[in-house]
C-alpha cells in the first residue's frame, strides 16, 4: 500500500490504542509491590533441591528446560536460514582480496589496535569461558557466555589480517560446534529416559552448593547451549564478513 | 503518576518502534526499530518481575532467603536477547540478498508485481 | 520510584526514539550501541545481572557489528556503470 495508505492506518490504529494503553496502564499491578508468586516458589525450594545459587540458571535449564530447548532450536534455524542466504549465493571458496570501492583507501592496520586486540583478544576468550563454567554459583551461563566468547572472536578478526583469521575461523569446526551443541542437549534431555525418568530430569549427582560443578545434568545442558551460541553466533559473523571480500572471479 | 512510568515507557517505544517500521525508506534502517520494538518487551518483562529493596536472584554472597527479584522473567529475557540479535542476522542476510537483486533497499521501489 | 529508575527509563525512551530518528543507517549503528548500553544500565538497576550481560555483549558488540558489515556488504555491491 502506498506510504500515505500506511500513516493513515497507523494513525488510526494509535488513536483507538493508545487511551486503551493508558487505561491498562493503571490498570496494572502496582510496580514493585506485587506479588510474585512463581518467582518466590523458585526462590524458596530451588536453592535446597538443586544445590546451586543462580535461580536464572536454574529456571533456564532446569525447571523451564523445555522452554530453552525450544529456543536453542530457534536458533539454529536463524543461523541456518542465514548461512544458507549468504553461503548458497557465493559458494565455499575462499575469497582473500577485500573489496574494492572506487576512490576509497583500504587502510592497513593500524600498530596499536594490533597490540590491543593481540592483549585483549585472549583475555575476553578466558574471561567468556569463565563466565560458561560459572552458570550455577554467578551470574552467567551458556548464553551469556557464548556471546561474549564470540565477541572476542570478532576481537581477534580486528587485530589480525583476513587471512589468519580466517585460517582458524573454520566453517566446518563452527557448523559442529553449533549442531552438536544442539544435539547434545537433546540426548541430554534424552538419557533420563533410559532409566526410568522423566525427559530432563535431573538424575545425575547433585555436588555440593556453590561449587563450580553443582548441579547435575543442567551442567552439560549449560556447556551444550554455550557450544551451540557460541557457534551460531561465530558462524553468522563469518558469513557476513565474507560477504565484504571480492566477488568471486578475481584472478 | 510516576508508577505508571515503566508500562508507559514500554508503550512509547513499542509505538515509536512501530512509527519508524511505517516510515522508513531504508530496509536496514528497518531492522533497527524492529530492535526498538522487542526491546519494549523486556522492559515490560522486566519491570513486571521487580520488588522494591530485594536484591539479584542470585544465592552466592548472600544466603538463601534473603528478598529477591523474580528469576522466571528474567530468564525469559535473557534468551530472548541472544534469539533476537540472530534473527536480525537473518533479516539482514535477506536484505543484502535484495540489494544484490534489486539493486535498492527503499521499500517503496520495491513494490510488488502486479 | 526512585530518581535513578526514573532517569534511566527516560534515557531508554530517549534512546529508542534516537534510534528510529536516525534515518541514515550509519549513523543508526551507532545509536543502536547507544541503546543497548542504555538498556543495560536500566536492567542492573532492576537487579538482573544475568540480563544485563546478555545484552552488554549483544548489544554494544555483536548487533552493531552485523548492521555495520551488513551496509559495508551492500556498498561495495553497488552496481556500477549500468
Amino acid at each position: 500500500m502506498t506510504r500515505t495508505a500506511r500513516l493513515l492506518l497507523f494513525a488510526v490504529a494509535v488513536l483507538v490504542l493508545a487511551p486503551a494503553g493508558v487505561v491498562v496502564a493503571m490498570n496494572m499491578p502496582a510496580f514493585g509491590s506485587h506479588e510474585l508468586p512463581y518467582g518466590d516458589a523458585v526462590n524458596s525450594t530451588i536453592p535446597a533441591a538443586r544445590h546451586i545459587s543462580n535461580m536464572v540458571s536454574a529456571v533456564n535449564f532446569d525447571v523451564r528446560g523445555l522452554d530453552t530447548l525450544g529456543e536453542e532450536f530457534m536458533l539454529v534455524c536463524a543461523v541456518t536460514g542465514t548461512v544458507v542466504l549468504l553461503r548458497g549465493e557465493r559458494g565455499e571458496k575462499l575469497t582473500s582480496h577485500p573489496a574494492q570501492m572506487r576512490g576509497r583507501l583500504n587502510a592497513p592496520r593500524s600498530d596499536a589496535l594490533v597490540l590491543t586486540g593481540r592483549l585483549m583478544g585472549p583475555m575476553v576468550l578466558l574471561f567468556g569461558l569463565y563466565v560458561v563454567l560459572h552458570a550455577t554459583v554467578t551470574p552467567g551461563g551458556g548464553f551469556q557466555g557464548g556471546v561474549v566468547i564470540s565477541s572476542g572472536l570478532l576481537l581477534l578478526y580486528l587485530c589480525e589480517d583476513y587471512q589468519t583469521w580466517r585460517w582458524f575461523m573454520r566453517a566446518g569446526w563452527l557448523d559442529a560446534c553449533e549442531g552438536g551443541g544442539a544435539l547434545i542437549f537433546v540426548l541430554a534431555g534424552a538419557a533420563p529416559l533410559c532409566f526410568g525418568a522423566h525427559f530432563l530430569q535431573n538424575i545425575m549427582p547433585l555436588g555440593k552448593f556453590r561449587d563450580m560443578l553443582s548441579g547435575g545434568l543442567m551442567q552439560i545442558v549449560n556447556a551444550a547451549v554455550a557450544c551451540a551460541v557460541l557457534g551460531g553466533f561465530a558462524l553468522v559473523f563469518l558469513e557476513f564478513l565474507e560477504e565484504t571480500r571480492e566477488p568471486r572471479g578475481d584472478p | 503518576m510516576t508508577a505508571l512510568l515503566p508500562w508507559l515507557v514500554a508503550a512509547w517505544l513499542l509505538g515509536i518502534g512501530l512509527y519508524g517500521i511505517v516510515t522508513s525508506s531504508n530496509y536496514i534502517h528497518l531492522i533497527g526499530c524492529l530492535n526498538v520494538v522487542q526491546s519494549a518487551t523486556y522492559v515490560i518483562l522486566l519491570c513486571v518481575g521487580y520488588r522494591w529493596n530485594a536484591g539479584p536472584p542470585i544465592f552466592d554472597p548472600q544466603p538463601p532467603g534473603t528478598p529477591a527479584v523474580d528469576p522466571v522473567v528474567q530468564a525469559l529475557v535473557l534468551t530472548d536477547i541472544v534469539i533476537g540479535a540472530t534473527v536480525s542476522a537473518l533479516l539482514l542476510a535477506l536484505a543484502v540478498q535484495l540489494h544484490k537483486r534489486k539493486g535498492t533497499l527503499d521499500p517503496e521501489a520495491l513494490r510488488p508485481m502486479r | 520510584m526512585t530518581v535513578l529508575l526514573a532517569l534511566l527509563l527516560f534515557l531508554t525512551a530517549a534512546t529508542g526514539a534516537g534510534i528510529v530518528f536516525s534515518r541514515d543507517p550509519r549513523r543508526q549503528v551507532l545509536a543502536i550501541a547507544g541503546n543497548g548500553l542504555a538498556l543495560t544500565l536500566l536492567f542492573t538497576a532492576l537487579q538482573a545481572p544475568d540480563v544485563a550481560f546478555s545484552e552488554l555483549a549483544v548489544g554494544t558488540a555483536a548487533l552493531p557489528l552485523l548492521f555495520l558489515v551488513a551496509l559495508a556488504s551492500v556498498r561495495t555491491d553497488r552496481k556500477s556503470d549500468l
